[in-house]
């Protein structure tokens, strides 16, 4: 045997270590929340019963309660509306001012950031919660609360796909002896359009589902037929929210994809 | 005119780009600079628009100040002065007509950049420099779905609806293929013959270089090696410049032979 | 002689082509926000008056009960536990999904069938799917862990998918000639290309389930979500806005954290991976 061969083996990579490391750190963090949550398959067993009760009760769905729908739907729609074209303005402002290529200085890319951060880590019940407390229950605290769910989504992508614009254009701009703002709207703005557009568009997909909900809090739409109907134990009526979300989310799903398919 | 007095430029990194570098370009001619990568051509020809600002000296520009021109008044300076770049730097997702326009953003109010209204003088001028360089018809294509000789051709129509008294050319064929380095070139030598505008163009091919200026400048590690006519640049003067011998690279028409 | 003095040279000028697709679109956005505004019912006045009224609330908030820290950071540490279990459960159901979505795994007929299971499970909010489970098993955290799960699995079962889509094929075929079972196949030929980037999915979404789980709450599904809930009807101000703060700063720390891990797995540390982020959000959908 050749005393050579043993050393052109390579070892295993220190990769390897790293993968352990990081199988290590799952296990713990599914082990604590395991336990955090007091999570028990025993316990979800002995729930069967409760539970296949509660999917009877959904059947019939009670199809006859329709009408009720009708006006909260078309105000969850209309606060999908109002928030989506009032948040998508307000984060192209931002989404500008957040990236280094188009923030006119250091201190204001800064503040937008952080700004931006801040806003995009409280999510959207949240804020009706707390809008519904600053300006009543209705629908004009859902239109808030998805402005700044909006804002916060659609400024953070705008302003990385900002980031990553040719800077040719810009510098052409400069050339040329144009200002600040002709420079964004000129060199930049038609280069993120089509991106702007499309997570408009995935945002007011965003909106439309969130809004099923903000009622539940009081914010108004068809989350508020759901909350009477969980403290009336009427599943059926619930069965017949979840049916109509379903095809409104499919049917806006469908034009959004057939809308972004022309985009690019 | 164009006057550069002991003009150096050190980069933040500590590489001195230019030094010490003075000379004159009188209105209309037709200038070539030619030097080894990294000898400070972009260098120079930034500074005439005060898009690399100079660490000492001064440049000027019809007796203007560029060195010390604060931004209003640089925006005014860099409106007289059209500039084509070699990766053509059109925003590819609109359209040709456009782009041209955006030589037109001095003399746009902000406003109207805005709503992306232009008035009808605008449109005009935009499309005679898109008939001077002979691509009119696509006016309104995605500048993308041109080739690159044609976007270097709306790169030169952007300069020219600045309606400038000087043109800065860097490197305006290097991403071009030889036949259509000639077409820009011509286009260039056309509009510095007919319209008397100044061109300044930065080359890395020195046929080119002979051929199209009426005057090449040499730079070499950011000194000024050589100024005169393209007569004069023979092998010693090209051995000065270059610190070397010519060789098939430095010629566009042996490079395409190959 | 200047430009404007140049001579036009030719009758070649196209005219302008009239923006319909953009024109119409405008249209409609307009219309479609006119008719929102006009009959959304909210009366003027309340709108003139909602500035106030937040910047009321925003001034009561500050400065915060700082004692109350703890007590909101249990809560939201009950939300980060929701949020990662439910993902879990959410990566784990969505996988085998996953590779029956895949068009070079199964084929067309079961993938289109497989997505559209996917579509479903993304198409209701978690916070319908918690209002059903805590029927169903009642009050806590284990019914909205089960919510943010089942609705996890259609965004990450659809990005997995793709993920699988874009895989190697050579790999696949190598496997084929050695005679490996379909399992074998996918352990070997299909999870190694693509668990990098479905790994990167599963912490992405997790840093969205940090926000589902924090509404969970108003419900009774867990989480902090209560504590915010009562502090607020409570009108409790300064617990609000300590509550508030928690949930900011823990949800930045893991964003910064997952965020960083991610961009590591995907590209070695590189920050590209952030507009990939863009990307991701338009193939997934909402
Ligand atoms: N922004 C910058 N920061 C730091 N150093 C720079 C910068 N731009 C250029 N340099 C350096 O300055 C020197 C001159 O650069 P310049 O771009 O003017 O050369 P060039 O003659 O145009 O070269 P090339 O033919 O490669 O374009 C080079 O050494 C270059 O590395
Ligand atoms: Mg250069």
């Amino acid at each position: 045997m050749s005393a050579a061969l043993p050393d052109a083996r390579p070892t295993r990579p220190a990769r390897s270590k790293l993968v352990w490391v990081a199988v290590a750190l799952f296990l713990a963090m599914t082990a604590w929340s395991w336990d955090g949550i007091g999570f028990s398959p025993a316990e979800l067993v002995e729930k069967a019963d409760n539970a296949r009760r509660i999917v009877d009760d959904m059947f019939p769905v009670a199809w006859q309660a329709w009408p009720v729908l009708v006006e909260p739907l078309l105000e969850t729609f209309r606060m999908a509306v109002i928030g989506s074209v009032i948040g998508c303005s307000l984060a192209l402002l931002v989404g500008f001012l957040a990236s280094q290529v188009t923030a006119p200085n250091g201190v204001v890319y800064g503040v937008s950031k952080t700004l931006m951060s801040v806003v995009r880590s409280i999510p959207d019940v949240l804020y009706a919660l707390l809008f519904v407390a600053a300006v009543s229950i209705g629908p004009l605290a859902g239109v808030l609360a998805l402005v700044f769910f909006n804002v916060g989504v659609v400024a953070k992508l705008l302003s990385e796909t900002v980031d990553a614009v040719p800077l040719g254009p810009l510098e052409a701009a400069d050339a040329a002896g144009a200002t600040f703002v002709q420079r964004v709207r000129a060199a930049v703005f038609p280069q993120v359009l089509p991106n702007y557009l499309a997570y408009a568009l995935y945002t007011f997909e965003l909106n439309l589902r969130a809004s099923v909900v903000l009622g539940l809090v009081g914010a108004g739409g068809i989350g508020q037929v759901l909350r009477i109907a969980q403290t009336r134990y009427r599943y059926d009526v619930i069965a017949l929210i979840i049916f109509v979300t379903f095809v409104i989310v499919f049917l806006v799903e469908a034009l959004s994809i057939s809308l972004r398919r022309r985009l690019s | 005119m164009i006057r550069f007095e002991h003009a150096s430029v050190t980069y933040p990194g500590g590489v001195h780009a230019l030094k010490d570098v003075s000379l004159e370009i009188p209105d209309g001619q037709m200038v070539v600079i030619v030097g080894l990568s990294g000898a400070g051509k972009s260098t120079l020809i930034r500074a005439i628009n005060g898009l690399v600002p100079l660490t000492s000296g001064r440049v000027l520009v019809d007796d203007e100040d560029v060195t010390a021109a604060d931004r209003k008044h640089l925006r005014r300076i860099r409106s007289r002065i059209g500039m084509i770049f070699q990766g053509f730097n059109l925003v590819n997702r609109t359209t040709v007509l456009n782009n041209v326009l955006m030589g037109r953003l001095y003399h746009t109010p902000t406003w109207r950049t805005i709503l992306g209204r232009y008035t009808p003088e605008q449109i005009d001028l935009g499309m005679r420099s898109l008939e001077r360089v002979e691509i009119v018809e696509k006016a309104y294509t995605r500048a993308s779905n041109l080739s690159g000789g044609q976007q270097q051709r709306v790169g030169i129509a952007r300069a020219l609806a600045q309606d400038p008294r000087i043109i800065l050319a860097d490197e305006p064929v290097a991403s071009l293929d030889p036949p259509t380095s000639h077409v820009v070139m011509r286009d260039l030598q056309r509009i510095n013959r007919e319209l008397g505008i100044t061109v300044i163009t930065n080359l890395h091919f020195l046929d080119l270089a002979r051929q199209y200026g009426d005057r090449i400048i040499g730079l070499r590690a950011g000194e000024l090696v050589f100024d005169g006519s393209g007569a004069q640049v023979d092998e010693k003067v090209f051995e000065d410049i270059y610190g070397r011998s010519l060789t098939a690279d430095d010629v566009l028409e042996k490079r395409a032979e190959l | 002689m200047a430009v404007a003095d140049l001579p036009r040279s030719s009758d070649a000028r196209p005219r302008a082509p009239f923006p319909l697709a953009r024109r119409s679109l405008l249209l409609l956005l307009l219309v479609l926000f006119g008719w929102a505004a006009a009959t959304s019912g909210i009366p003027v006045e309340r709108i003139l008056r909602a500035p106030a009224g937040i910047w009321n609330i925003a001034r009561l908030m500050f400065p915060p009960d700082w004692a109350y820290a703890g007590r909101a950071l249990g809560a939201m540490v009950e939300s980060v536990h929701i949020a990662w279990f439910g993902t879990v459960i959410g990566a784990a159901l969505s996988l085998p999904l996953a590779l029956l979505a895949a068009k070079n795994v199964t084929g067309q007929a079961t993938s289109t069938g497989a997505r559209q299971v996917l579509n479903a499970f993304r198409a209701i909010p978690e916070l319908v799917l918690a209002v059903v489970f805590v029927a169903m098993i009642g009050l806590g955290a284990v019914p909205g862990a089960l919510a943010i799960g089942i609705h996890s699995i259609g965004t990450l079962g659809k990005l997995a998918s793709e993920a699988i889509e874009s895989i190697d094929r050579g790999p696949l075929e190598a496997a084929d000639a050695v005679g490996a079972t379909w399992l074998q196949k996918m352990r070997w030929g299909v999870l190694p290309q693509a668990l990098p980037e479905i790994v990167a999915f599963w912490l992405y979404r997790f840093e969205i389930n940090i926000r589902a789980s924090a509404i969970l709450g108003v419900i009774g599904a867990g989480g902090v979500g209560a504590v915010l809930s009562n502090t607020v009807s409570y009108r409790r101000w300064d617990k609000a806005g300590m509550t508030l703060i928690v949930v900011v700063v823990v949800t930045l720390l893991i964003d910064a954290v997952s965020g960083r891990i991610r961009r590591r797995i995907i590209s070695g540390g590189d920050t590209s991976a952030e507009v990939a982020e863009g990307e991701m959000v338009l193939q997934a959908g909402a």
